[in-house]
Parts: structure tokens; sequence; C-alpha cells
């Protein structure tokens, strides 16, 4: 695969060119809340949407500086859908992926297209789309992807790759696909040395930047996770973060990695038709069964439920953490309850209790 | 095109069979073909009420019908409860791993049921009587709430010629003139060898718990005892996510699991 440079006034037409074979989603900036940094680094706070390329005004169009409001998981398995397979759909080409949604495409990709079933309305999706993902220039205060030893920039999972350099692009190829779409555009040169090394002195960089502002939230490394989560499973730290939970759900509708979904009927037509709709472990009757028994019945068991999940449950059966430490739950929740924090009371308290 | 995994095929329903004041046997006739393996369960669906995962009563080796046996315990069940003769359900799997037949052969048996949950064991107890010279001496003990709640009372006495069959009720009426307590009671004096023997279990939480320690004190080592798990499985495919325990989802690497492998679980029984 190769490395390219393009023009910032060539991406328009790149996305034009595409938007005849795909549906291209771009990413829309929209204001963010802000959210201080205890660090005073000065992080950006907006945030940004993935519309669709037809719906923006072309002068709207920006490259985001870290991942969107929505997981990327929402253009393979919708929130609410009707699991037919006889309608037609558009394949997407995505812009504006970061290397959290492509980690966490590896645990989607387990649940969905591993096993016997696979999954027929996500490999489709997943088959057909294109991947065109970007280096992150900057960081949200929630962002903590290095503490899961994730970077900031992708190096694998994507078709095309935007590294930003000044106004213009550094575009690396990272598919069959991906470099046939580039060559055929006419629109990229190749990439200089120069370009390269400035490209790699920029990540560098971001990753530095991103490393101090960890520093200060002390989140334990990606390999004790699974530890402190079953040593911890009689702590008070669930008890008492989970009194602020609301039972939205946000962290899970919201998150990357979580993948639950209830199957229900269509209760206006007389048909065995199954809607597929989002779940999240955080509602009450998420485990309840006839009759009313339910193992997760209280919220702070819920609550742990879903750490388990993320941090035993797939290590165990596929050597990975279910988080990509993309800070969504951490923004959508209004209970201020912060995965970054949780691990670390969990991490403080087993070295207490080691000494 | 591709198959869909969450589709259910269309089946009539041709017999509803009362088994107890609030438990029917439902007899499906599938529209497509459908197997299945003993233990294993299905998804069973009404149209615009919902779907839930029963395991069939009846024998694998038949294959035209299938049987469900299914108490009236929530939205769905009491949906089924009055449904009549000829309506049209929806089906999908089988799904999960079932009872390890192979593992059984040569052994003897101890099956320990408790309420409805003599149902998945009726569909293996046919499979087991169907090749009696496979496996060793077969043995039921079967705990209902009243007389009133023992469930299968025709097929129970046809079976009393093959297996050692012993009954307890957790509350007589006038007539009863067997055991009273709870299932366990019936293991008290069960002083068989077990240098050969495997058990399985299956019931509510409490009477799976409680038999698990029972068994293990008269002497059952954890790898031999096999329990049918129950969690909310709906998909059926280890992808939606509720069934989970531990490492395992139940759906797809249960819901039969010997005990060595789930024993050290939190809140198992919850």
């Amino acid at each position: 695969m190769d490395k390219y440079f393009i023009q910032k006034k060539d991406t328009a037409k790149f996305l034009d060119n595409l938007s005849r074979d795909y549906g291209v989603y771009v990413p829309y900036r929209i204001k963010g809340k802000e959210i201080p940094c205890d660090l005073n680094l000065k992080l950006p706070t907006d945030d940004y949407l993935l519309e669709s390329w037809d719906r923006i005004k072309k002068e709207d169009f920006t490259f985001n500086e870290y991942r969107a409001i929505e997981p990327l998981r929402t253009f393979f398995a919708f929130p609410k859908e009707r699991l037919r397979l006889d309608e037609e759909e558009k394949k997407a080409a995505i812009f504006g992926v970061k290397n959290c949604d492509l980690f966490s495409l590896k645990i989607q990709d387990f649940v969905f297209l591993d096993g016997e079933a696979r999954d027929p309305f996500y490999e489709r999706r997943r088959q057909n789309a294109l991947l065109i993902s970007g280096d992150c220039p900057s960081f949200k205060e929630t962002c903590f992807c290095r503490s899961l030893d994730i970077n900031p920039y992708p190096s694998e999972g994507f078709d095309i790759n935007f590294s930003p350099l000044d106004e213009n692009f550094l575009v690396d190829t990272g598919s069959q696909r991906g470099e046939e779409i580039i060559k055929s555009s006419g629109l990229f040169n190749h990439a200089t040395p120069a370009q390269i090394s400035r490209r790699d002195e920029k990540r560098n960089s971001v990753v530095k930047r991103l490393t101090e502002h960890l520093a200060f939230h002390q989140i334990p490394p990606k390999d004790v996770l699974q530890e402190i989560v079953r040593d911890g499973y009689e702590s008070d730290v669930w008890r008492e973060e989970a009194s602020s939970c609301v039972e939205c759900g946000g962290c899970n509708l919201s998150c990357d990695t979580c993948h639950c979904f209830l199957l229900s009927e269509d209760r206006l037509k007389d048909t065995n038709e199954k809607i597929r709709a989002w779940d999240a472990c955080l509602y009450a009757n998420f485990a309840r069964v006839a009759g009313g028994a339910n193992p997760l019945k209280r919220r702070y068991q819920r609550l742990r439920n879903r750490y388990l999940k993320k941090f035993d449950f797939f290590p165990d059966n596929i050597k990975l953490n279910a988080c990509c430490g993309c800070g969504r739950c951490i923004d959508v929740c209004p209970g201020k309850i912060d995965i970054r924090r949780i691990l670390r009371r969990l991490n403080e308290e087993k070295s207490v209790s080691a000494h | 095109m591709k198959k869909n995994p969450y589709q259910p095929i269309e089946t009539n329903l041709i017999e509803v069979i009362s088994e107890s004041p609030v438990i029917k046997t439902f007899v499906l006739q599938p529209k497509e073909g459908f197997r299945f393996n003993t233990g294993q369960f299905i998804e069973l669906s009404l149209n615009g009420t919902g779907e839930a995962p029963f395991t069939p009563s009846s024998d694998p080796n038949i294959s035209k019908e299938i049987e469900v046996t299914i108490m009236n315990a929530g939205r769905l069940t009491a949906g089924l409860h009055q449904l009549k003769n000829g309506e049209t359900l929806g089906i999908r799997g089988p799904y999960g791993k079932g009872y390890p037949l192979n593992e059984f052969k040569g052994k003897n048996i101890l099956i320990v049921g408790g309420g409805v949950g003599l149902a998945p064991l009726r569909s293996l107890i046919y499979s087991l009587l169907a090749d009696t010279s496979s496996f060793g001496k077969i043995y039921l003990c079967y705990g209902a709430k009243t007389p009133q709640d023992i469930i299968y009372k025709n097929q129970i006495q046809k079976w009393k010629r093959a297996i050692d069959i012993k009954i307890s009720v957790d509350r007589a009426d006038d007539d009863w003139k067997g055991n009273v307590g709870v299932v366990t009671t019936l293991l008290n004096d069960f002083k068989e060898n077990l240098s050969n023997f495997i058990s399985i279990v299956c019931g509510p939480p409490i009477m799976m718990k409680f038999t698990t320690y029972k068994l293990i004190d008269i002497g059952f080592k954890p790898s031999d005892i096999y329990l049918s798990m129950e969690k909310n499985m709906s998909c059926g495919l280890g992808k939606c996510g509720h069934c989970r325990m531990g490492r395992f989802y139940v759906c797809k690497d249960g819901p039969v699991f010997t005990f060595d492998k789930i024993k050290d679980m939190h809140d198992l029984w919850d």
C-alpha cells in the first residue's frame, strides 16, 4: 500500500466522485459542551456528527479532530431496523473514522461475523463499506485511547487514511480497494519523504500531549484491567458509582464496542418478521426472565456487569479489552460516571489490599 | 440470497394438552423440516407478542412434530396459553449444545427434575429409552409443588418399567400417599455406588442449587453433574448479549453445563 498527498480544495471533488457509488458520510461540526481540562491544556470542546455528504453545505465540510459523537457501529447494525434481507442498501463510505473506532470493529466483527451464524445484515454492510479514517490532530478531555495502547492515528483496518498536513492531507491506502479508488481519481500525488516525516512528527507530538493529559487520570494499564474488575467484584466502588446512574443507557448506546440488541415483533403487522433494536445492559430488565427472576436486579450489579463484559468476558474469549478509550460514555453520562475514575479506584483498592 | 438467522419458520399448532393448572404442552408441526438434539432449545414466537426460549419436551427422533411444554409465567406464555388448535406460531433454532448423550454411554444415570423442569428431561428420557442398551441403570427423582402440579402422569406410569422413579411433593393433598418434601429429600437414601454415575438436573434455580449441593454431598463429582442453566436467551446465536454467564453465553456454550465449568461463578443461581 502506498502514500499520497491531496490538496484540501480537491477533497470535496474526491467526495463528490465517491458519492456516485457510495452513500458518503462526513464529519459535521457542532458546538459541544465545555469540559474544562484539569491540566489547563486548552483542549477543544466541539463535537462532530457524521452527516450525509448530500445533506450538508460543501463549505461546512470539515476534518474532525477526534472521533464523532456516534459510534461507528451505527453504520453496520442500525439502532433500530427490520430484519429483512431483500431490501437494497447503498454502500456507505465513511469519512472521519478514528483509530478508536477501527479498534472497536474488531469487537463488533467477533460478535457479528464469528461463530456458527454470521449476521448477514452486519456482514453485507461491513463488506460494502469504505472506511476512510483519519489521524487525530487533537483530542477531547475524555479521550483515553493511549491508556489502552491504542494510538490516536490508524495503522490498520482502514481502506484510506487521511493525515492532516497544514491545510492539506497526506493519504495512506490500507486496502486494494482504497488503492484503486485513489489511483483512479486522478486527484492525488505521491507523498514526498519530507511530507511523511512531518506527518510522523505531528503524530508523535499528539501522543506526547495525550500521554501528559492521561497521566493526570492515572488509568491502570490495560493488562491489569481484567484482574482488577475480577478482584473488585465485591468492591463498594460499584454501589457508590452507580448511585448517580439514572439508567438512561447512554453509556451503552454511545459505546463503540457495545453490541447488545433486542429482537422484537412488529406489533402493527401480523408477521413474524423481526425488528432489532440496540439494547443497554444498564436498563433494569436487561437480564430479566419470565416469572420475574433477574440476575441483574440492582443498578450497581448492572454497572459492574458492563465492566465485567468489557474487561473479563472479552479478554477471556478473544484476548481483547472491549474498550477503545473513546470516552463517549463519559461525555454522555448525566450522572458523571467516569470509566477512568472507576478503573483507577478499583486499581487503588487492589494495591491497598495488596499491602 | 443469504439466510436470515433471525427469521422464524411458520409452524402450525395442532394440539394443546393440559398438563397441570398452569402447564400446557403445545404440539407443533413446522412447515419446513426442523430437527433438534435433546437438550437444545428453540425460540418460539407469537406474532405481535414476542419470543422466548424453550427446550422441546418431545422425542428428538420424531421430526414431524415438536412438543413444547410451557408454564404460564409471563406475558408471552400467558398469550400462548390462550391459543387453540390451528393457530400459527414461529419457531427458530435449534440452539445450544444440548445433552451430550455420547458422554452418558455405559453410565448409570440419575435424573433430578423440579416442576416444569421435567419438560426437557422428558425429551432426554425418550432418547435414553430409545437406546436402553447403551446406558446403565436410569433413576428419576421428580419434585412438584402439589400432586396437581405433577406433569406427564401417564408417561411416568409407562416409564416405571424401565426407570426407577421417585416422586415427592412439597405439599400433599388428602389423596397423596407418596413422599412429601422438597426433591432433595428423595436423595437422602440414595445409596448407589457412584463410580460410574452421572446426574442430570433441571428445574427452577433454587431447586438446581440445592440439588447440586446435595449431589456433591452424596458423592457426585462436579464434572458428573449436568445442569440446564436458564438465562434470558434471546437471539440464540451468541450475539444479542443477554444470556452472558461469566465467560460463556448460555445460548451457545450451554444451556447444559457440567457443574465444574461454572461452579466458581458469582451469583450463579440468581
